[in-house]
């Protein structure tokens, strides 16, 4: 059956455009149950709690394109911001802190790059395994107990720069960055080129070892960097903070519109799931809906958002499968 | 002959694992939380030894050391330990699972401790386990939180109904009239959440009808939970006149929020645990109130508990621990105890 070319390309600017199109709408309803969700305030309030569960959807988002995952992202985060507190409170210095969190998350990734590619180790295994040892010895190194007293630590979460919150500020270069290395770059190419076919990258000349390795560095430079903003937020070093967070981050990067079986995600789709999430958090909290109806809420969005992913790639794969027909057809006759 | 020979070390070291405990955590005491303390309950056996010179064995298993309070009771169990001569106390992570904690009851059991100390994690999930203790005629104790109804067994909890209760008659008279507060509660069906709600409830809202809960939501506990619910409640309600919170780092949480901002400036804000963080809080004048949950009294306690019920002196205990009340008066009192612990710099 032939559809009007006008049918195809609106079908076509749907798929593509699909979630965004949803956060518009739910901008829109938000906005009639409570008068408060469109002010200054509340948006600033808004991007400023996705601002740490962003960044670690992007590290998700990078992984999941290259075929991989990360569990251990919300405990990774957990052991650089209490080494990165403590580092403060013995040194005193911001820049010095921010790179030790950096650095954590860097070294808690290259061993999960090292399971991953020369133990061959599946990455949920490893990551579930750097799960529980970063966790240790955050709590190992801190007994358990919290660290105070963080003083001018805050101002990574907490200061303002020409009125623009500081999380909001690291999420945008966050974002810049990230999608200009998906979008303009050779290692943001191989990343889609080795989660769509791995053994085609292969064949293509990608070096699919380090690509990975440089995956996940990315995914703990990010790691670090929201480990950092999360303890300054919350002022205080907390060895089990975060618990949790990856999952927040997986779910950010899904209902975006990146792909489980890789090879799919943008870092605008991301950040647009990160959004509907955070608006639906938001609206809840605003119109004081029960938080028990809140948990049912987001699980169902989490399906539906997965349902769509699975129904718009069958769809893909029909069009496909109808245009190869075509041609063996036409070549037939 | 070789093989023979490894295939029975292998063997041996099998067997020998039977000996040794799993999961098994520090037991000589962290020098940082060891050392007197003023506001400690008298522990009249500390120091004791059995005059038979008998040692005894004793398993304490925590609910979940990743959980703050839960790793300071622990460290204090231990440094109160090394005050008894006749006393080894092996320290167990139950990691906040029903499934790991039942079964390090049973190893316990199956190791031949003398006495279990048990916190639990879900007290109806371990109480056949917590039974099976008593069954074996192992001495056993249930610590923060009691577990009722159990034959044999003795306990040493602090009361969350009372620790919010203190907070609560004071705030009757603080909050001013037709106020609007938000409240902040712990996991949902969580005991001591649940106990210091109803403890708000009976004390302070049911006396005062003129208070308005303009908000209340769970945040499991956690500060950062509980900042972002604050944060949305103030561009929900604009101003409150008191943050109602189950505990401290919630409480914190909320302050975190409102901080600085001039309109926020006399808001009244009152926990539960005596945190650290909360003492300091307090004493800055930042935070109306808490009640300590010391586990230095609970650890207290519970050794000098274990020890009378080993050496026979008494076949069952049950005891509380007090909740003061910190406040602006005393507060300073409450952040010298954690100075001295090296819990504050």
């Amino acid at each position: 059956m032939q559809t009007k070319p006008s049918r195809r390309k609106g079908a076509s600017i749907m798929e593509k455009y699909s979630i965004f199109l949803v956060l518009v709408v739910m901008f829109i309803i938000c906005s009639l149950l409570n008068k408060n969700f469109l002010s200054a305030g509340n948006l600033t309030n808004i991007a400023r709690q996705l601002a740490v569960g962003t960044i670690l959807a992007y590290g998700a988002m990078l992984l999941i394109i290259s075929g991989m995952i990360d569990l251990s992202a919300g405990s990774v985060l957990a052991l650089a911001g209490v080494l990165s507190v403590s580092f403060y409170k013995a040194a005193g210095s911001l820049v010095g802190s921010l790179l030790v969190g950096v650095l954590v998350g860097v070294v808690c990734n290259l061993v999960n790059a090292l399971m991953v590619t020369n133990f061959s180790l599946p990455p949920f295994i490893a990551t579930l395994a750097m799960q529980t040892i970063a966790r240790g010895i955050a709590l190992l190194y801190t007994k358990g107990q919290n660290i105070l007293q963080l003083g001018d630590f805050i101002v990574f979460g907490q200061g303002e720069v020409f009125g623009v919150p500081t999380p909001i500020i690291f999420l945008v270069i966050a974002t810049v960055v990230i999608w200009y290395i998906l979008r303009h770059t050779r290692f943001g190419r191989s990343l889609y080129a080795i989660g769509g076919n791995e053994e085609a990258a292969v064949a293509s000349g990608i070096n699919v070892i380090l690509q990975k390795y440089k995956a996940f560095i990315v995914n703990g430079i990010l790691v670090g960097v929201a480990g950092v903003l999360f303890m300054s937020r919350v002022n205080a070093g907390l060895p089990n903070g975060a618990i949790g967070y990856e999952m927040e981050g997986l779910t950010a990067a899904i209902v975006g519109g990146t792909s489980f079986s890789g090879g799919v995600g943008t870092t605008v789709g991301t950040l647009a799931g990160s959004f509907i999430i955070g608006c639906l958090n938001n609206i809840m909290n605003l119109t004081g809906v029960d938080s028990y109806v809140q948990q049912i809420t987001k699980g169902a969005i989490i399906a539906l958002a997965v349902i769509y992913d699975i129904k718009s790639k069958n769809r893909k794969t029909r069009k496909v499968i109808l245009v190869e027909e075509a041609g063996t057809e036409k070549t037939k006759g | 002959m070789k093989k023979k020979i490894l295939s029975l070390l292998a063997a041996a070291m099998m067997v020998s694992t039977l000996f040794v405990g799993c999961n098994n955590t520090q037991q000589t005491p962290d020098t940082d939380t060891a050392g007197t303390d003023d506001t400690a309950p008298v522990a009249d056996d500390a120091g004791a030894g059995d005059a038979s010179g008998q040692t005894y064995r004793v398993a304490y298993i925590a609910r979940a050391q990743a959980d703050s309070f839960a790793a300071w009771l622990a460290n204090e169990m231990i440094a109160e330990a090394a005050n008894y001569d006749d006393i080894t106390l092996d320290v167990f992570d139950g990691e906040a699972n029903d499934e790991k904690e039942n079964t390090m009851i049973e190893n316990a059991i199956t190791n031949g401790y003398d006495a279990i100390i048990i916190q639990a994690n879900n007290g109806e999930a371990q109480r056949p386990y917590i039974e099976k203790v008593i069954a074996a005629g192992i001495v056993c104790i249930v610590t923060n939180p009691r577990v009722d109804g159990i034959e044999g067994v003795s306990s040493v909890d602090a009361d969350p109904y009372e620790q919010a209760a203190v907070n609560a008659r004071a705030a009757v008279d603080q909050i001013p009239e037709n106020a609007k507060v938000v409240v902040l509660n712990g996991p949902a069906g969580n005991f001591h959440s649940v106990e210091r709600r109803n403890a708000w409830q009976a004390d302070c809202f049911d006396k005062r009808p003129d208070i308005t809960i303009v908000a209340e939501d769970i945040a499991n506990w956690n500060k950062d939970e509980a900042m972002a619910l604050m944060e949305d409640w103030v561009i929900a309600h604009g101003t409150v006149d008191a943050i109602i919170s189950m505990n401290d780092n919630m409480c914190a949480g909320a302050l975190e929020v409102v901080s600085g901002k001039a309109e926020y400036a006399n808001v009244l804000s009152y926990g539960v645990d005596g945190t650290a963080e909360a003492c300091l809080l307090v004493e800055e004048g930042k935070m109306t109130s808490t009640a300590l949950q010391s586990a230095i009294d609970l650890a207290a306690l519970n050794l000098d508990a274990v020890h009378k019920l080993l050496t026979g002196e008494e076949t069952e205990i049950n005891v509380d621990i007090p909740a003061p009340l910190i406040n602006a008066d005393n507060a300073s009192e409450y952040v010298e105890m954690y100075r001295s612990r090296g819990l504050i710099s």
